[in-house]
């Protein structure tokens, strides 16, 4: 978007980076972006967005390995009907336990899928604005605003905590210090 | 601050303070004609010909109501145990609640020893190779001992956990801590005893019933159901009680139901997994001796319908409905899935019980109603002085620091 | 030590990355001499499976009525092994269980090397290991079908479910640590985890959705757990074998499996903590904790034997009263007594808060209770089948140099296979770590010669 502005503010807690983001959103700001190192309830609450789709896909993925098995126990039973010890040849009993394995089994896979569809990863570009640090100690709040608003963001950013505040632009990506060679 | 709080002294030593009461006079006088009325119907099923079924009624209900009660108390020995405090006081004080009803259990158990030509088939038919462990003097020995040590240890961790360092620690967040030393002894103690008692009691007044039958896992399944049926009734009273407490008591925290409701999800996934490890090891060995028991409850009617009945009530509805986070959340969903979990206790004590001693009939009439109700009076009047507490911790705005 | 836990009982974020990164560096030449040695005996035993490939089952000891010995033993013991990780991982994390962070990694590794060692054991036991595939439903023009109604096959879905779900819950949990990684790391290890972190760079859309799918794959991964070991178990309580078919199976080998998991967790936590410099990370208490659980399932595993032994003589069977006589005083009734005191007597110590936190002591104990639990899959499996139905086949089984060197051989790949990993992935988690460091700073500063 032209004309706009991104701004970085490195917190070292998460308490100061979550109050900094509810006061953000009384600023007209474009987006923020926010990286942590960890996951935390008190920046997901912050920043107020509904719960994950997530959810939706692994209830339909556990309903789908349900079907799954009792197509795949029911049809290959009657298609090799022999009597086994008795059985009937589609009894329920045997038949849950498979019903259950592939409800976890495809439950399971869609969960890791939609994770990966929703989350956008594999991420082949590096967001604006980040760096190294955030992946490591340090939690940044990313606010894209008009640059006639800039000046209230910094002050709120400062005002919440921010170890540092730079514009997006002149933030180094990596640290330099590798630990392991 | 609720405005019907009588004394609140969340340190007091003594737990006759910091009660609120629950019931009004006329409540309670009508728990005693319930009970008046229970021990009038037992007596005349008695002289009318009915004496069978009414040492059936007698005894699902002894099993039933005490099974609650004792859960209950072992529900706060795993609170202690795990460690788990999400709602301070009042989550043991409501566990606790229904242990008033364990001494009147003691008694009650043997009063079936009036009974047993009734209740055990092996009291007058013997029979010789089980003659060692199945015979009267033997069986209320070591019952009436198993339970008099329940009785006694489950006083002795309700007295404990009502004091003032118990209580100290419910409300302190700090999650490392442990709780008091002599409940890191109670506890444990108290839990190892419930498992070994319950699954004798399971095999001496359920399995012992039909002397033929036999499964290494039915004193697990047993006191795991009674754990659940402990479960369901904290849920219910804690729904019930949110309603009676006023605006501002511990159940409007949405968080608190929601645990209960994970609570009652769990142990119902874990029961129907204990019905099911029985049912798939018996139906596919299908050896007589083990399958007559299942079919005779499972394959035919009558008591077909409530084996199922009995599934759904357990397991399918509670399953079903509290999946997701808002039902567990939701007084009504919650409540109405833990009356259908008690009815549900009830008929499976019956199921297991009753068939293997009237084979073709399902006796359910006034016999069986009216002297459940004299159980039910019996139990929540044992339960009042504990209710009040609960109310007291509830309204007291105790939780733990860190918590809204 | 005791300056390093001075400073140490407070640890920033860096801290944590600095201790857990660190072991992650070049590792020197006894690290490298432990891995060949694991790996040739890895050699030895893929030798030996080979040859009996070539040559047949009849090089085993495996004779009627033993068909089933050592190499399923070995299969149930290593699921049993897999199970404790994924209870530590998945069910305490929906638990809310503090303590669990630092260990859970480790444990979750162990999980998954356990399922890769156990599922090698099947295959094994195939006389025709080229027509493994016929486990499999594919259509064919006889149209044979796998037999849903065996717990062969329920065994089969069951133990790939786990083996995949474990897979991807580990995967899932490395991510946020191996993007950790890649930022503190340089030469071919950045390239490496830069691929494996997918890109990971925790923005708040990426968390939201991270956390969701992680608390239900936790969700999920509970009852597979219990389920998984539960379908082994009916592996033999479907027989109508005496000492095999009862109905307690299910619950009791769970309770095992997480008895001697943990005990695994803590065999191999003991000394890594110590070699790899994570006693910043890894307390006493977390020690505590693994020691309750396994007297707990101690107790559990004690209760099922007790109640084996008094309904088998309840029922009046005389065949079953019989095969548990000859288990408890029979030729291999020694077996069953050690068992008996590796299972029952010596995790009774665990009783003691000393004890718990004593980390040599535990360490023996641990190393007993895996010596009795694989004890008891053997008792339970062979010993059962030996004195079957008919007195006129019963026999006892012998293992040969084969099933014995692919037993030892199990072992070496499993810790060879988890110290390759030990080096080259975190192998604590920095991220739980971080999220829980106010009770981690907790933990460190408790006294614990106090006894807790």
């Amino acid at each position: 978007m032209s004309g706009s502005v991104e701004i970085v503010g490195s917190f070292a807690d998460e308490i100061g980076c979550a109050h900094g983001i509810e006061k953000l959103r009384e600023v007209k700001a474009i987006g923020v972006r926010v990286f942590s190192p960890i996951p935390s309830h008190r920046i997901e609450h912050a920043i107020g967005k509904p719960k994950s789709r997530v959810r939706a896909f692994v209830l339909t993925g556990g309903i789908l390995g349900i079907i799954t098995a009792l197509a795949l126990t029911i049809g290959t039973s009657w298609e090799w009907n022999l009597d086994a010890g008795g059985k009937p040849v589609v009894s329920w009993p045997p038949f849950i336990i498979i019903m259950f394995e592939l409800m976890v089994l495809f439950g399971g896979i869609s969960a890791v899928l939609s994770f990966l569809v929703h989350a956008r990863v594999p991420a082949f570009e590096i967001a604006e604005g980040y760096s190294s640090r955030f992946s490591e100690d340090r939690f940044g709040v990313v606010v894209r605003c008009e640059p006639a608003d800039s000046a209230q963001v910094e002050s709120i950013l400062r005002d919440a905590g921010a170890e540092e505040v730079v514009r997006a632009a002149a933030w180094p990506r990596a640290d330099g210090n590798a630990v392991v060679s | 601050m609720s405005a019907n709080l009588a004394h609140r002294t969340p340190s007091s030593a003594s737990d006759a303070h910091g009660s609120v009461p629950v019931a009004s006079a006329a409540f309670k006088g009508l728990l005693v004609a319930l009970v008046l009325v229970g021990i009038a119907a037992f007596a005349a099923a008695l002289s009318s010909g009915n004496a069978d079924r009414a040492w059936q009624a007698y005894l699902v209900n002894f099993l039933v109501w005490l099974g609650i009660a004792q859960g209950g108390v072992v529900l706060s020995a795993a609170f202690y145990l795990t460690q788990g405090r999400w709602a301070g006081t009042t989550q043991f004080r409501l566990a606790e609640a229904f242990a008033g009803f364990i001494p009147l259990g003691f008694i009650l158990f043997w009063g079936l020893y009036f009974g047993r030509t009734l209740i055990f088939p092996w009291v007058l038919h013997p029979i010789a190779q089980k003659a060692a462990w199945l015979n009267t003097p033997f069986l209320f020995a070591r019952d009436g001992a198993g339970l008099a040590i329940m009785t006694l240890l489950s006083l002795a961790l309700v007295r404990i956990s009502r004091g003032p360092e118990a209580r100290a620690w419910q409300l302190s967040s700090s999650d490392i801590d442990l709780p008091p030393p002599i409940l890191r002894k109670i506890a444990p103690a108290l839990s190892i005893c419930f498992a070994v008692v319950y699954s004798l009691i399971a095999f001496d007044l359920v399995m012992s019933l039909s002397p033929a039958w036999h499964s290494t896992l039915f004193g697990w399944y047993f006191f795991g159901g009674a754990f659940w049926s402990a479960i369901v009734t904290v849920a219910l009273t804690a729904v019930i009680l949110r309603g009676r407490l006023g605006d501002h008591n511990v159940f409007r925290n949405p968080t608190v139901l929601h645990d209960l409701g994970k609570l009652v999800f769990a142990f119902s996934v874990f029961w129907i997994y204990l019905v099911f490890s029985q049912y798939i090891v018996i139906w596919y060995g299908d050896i007589p001796v083990e399958t007559f028991f299942i079919v005779h409850r499972v394959y035919y009617m009558p008591w077909k319908a409530i084996s199922y009945l009995v599934v759904f009530l357990m397991w399918l509805a509670p399953f079903v409905t509290l999946l997701g986070v808002r039902p567990k959340q939701t007084p009504a969903i919650l409540g109405t899935i833990a009356f259908g979990g008690i009815v549900g206790v009830w008929l499976e004590r019956y199921l297991l019980v009753v068939p293997s001693l009237s084979q073709h009939v399902v006796p359910l009439g006034w016999v069986e109603l009216l002297i459940t109700m004299g159980f039910v009076g019996a139990f929540v009047l044992c339960a009042l002085p504990g209710l009040d507490l609960v109310a007291a911790a509830a309204t007291s705005g105790e939780m733990q620091e860190g918590h809204e | 030590m005791a300056a390093a836990v001075q400073d140490a009982s407070t640890p920033t974020f860096r801290d944590i990355d600095r201790s857990v990164l660190r072991v992650m560096e070049m590792p020197g030449t006894a690290y490298w001499i432990w891995i060949a040695f694991c790996f040739s005996l890895v050699g030895i035993a893929a030798a030996l499976w080979t040859r009996q490939i070539y040559s047949g089952l009849g090089v085993t000891g495996l004779r009627q009525p033993v068909m089933w010995a050592i190499y399923i033993t070995n299969f149930v013991f290593w699921v049993g092994i897999a199970h404790s990780g994924t209870l530590i991982s998945a069910i305490l994390f929906l638990f809310r269980t503090r303590w669990r962070t630092a260990v859970y990694r480790a444990a979750e590794t162990m999980t998954l090397f356990a399922v890769a060692t156990a599922g090698l054991f099947p295959l094994i036991h195939l006389g025709r290991v080229w027509f493994a595939y016929w486990l499999l439903p594919y259509p064919n023009e006889r149209f044979l079908q796998p037999n849903f109604r065996s717990p062969l096959v329920w065994d089969a879905f069951a133990v790939s479910t786990y083996l995949t779900i474990s897979a991807l819950f580990l995967f899932m949990g490395l991510i946020p640590d191996v993007a950790n990684a890649r930022e503190q790391s340089k030469g071919w290890r950045k390239t490496f985890y830069s691929i494996l972190a997918l890109g990971w760079q925790g923005t708040d859309e990426q968390w939201r959705h991270y956390s969701m799918a992680y608390l239900l794959l936790a969700g999920l991964a509970t009852p597979l757990v219990i389920s998984v070991h539960s379908v082994v178990s009916w592996d033999f309580a479907m027989a109508q074998l005496p000492g095999w078919h009862s109905t307690i199976f299910a619950p009791y080998f769970v309770a095992g499996a997480i008895f001697s998991g943990v005990a695994m967790v803590m065999t191999l936590l003991i000394p890594m903590r110590k070699w790899l410099h994570l006693e910043d990370l890894v307390t006493p208490w977390h020690f505590d904790n693994l020691a309750k659980i396994i007297l707990l399932t101690s107790l559990v595993v004690s209760y099922s034997y007790a109640t084996e032994t008094f309904m088998t003589w309840y029922s009046g069977d005389k065949i079953e009263q019989m095969t548990f006589h000859m288990r408890y005083f029979g030729p291999w009734g020694y077996l069953f007594w050690v068992m008996v005191l590796c299972n029952c007597l010596i995790p009774l110590l665990l009783f003691s808060p000393r004890i718990r936190v004593n980390l040599t002591a535990l360490w023996i104990i641990s190393i007993f209770v895996n010596i009795g639990m694989w004890l008891e899959r053997f008792v339970i499996i062979a010993g059962s089948l030996a004195v079957n139905f008919n007195p006129s086949q019963w026999a006892y089984y012998r293992p040969s140099i084969t099933e014995i060197m692919i037993t030892v051989g199990s072992f070496a790949w499993f810790l060879g296979l988890f110290s390759l990993f030990a080096r080259l992935l975190p192998i604590i988690s920095m991220t739980e770590l971080k999220e829980g460091i106010t009770w981690l700073k907790k933990a460190l500063r408790k006294d614990y010669a106090k006894a807790a």
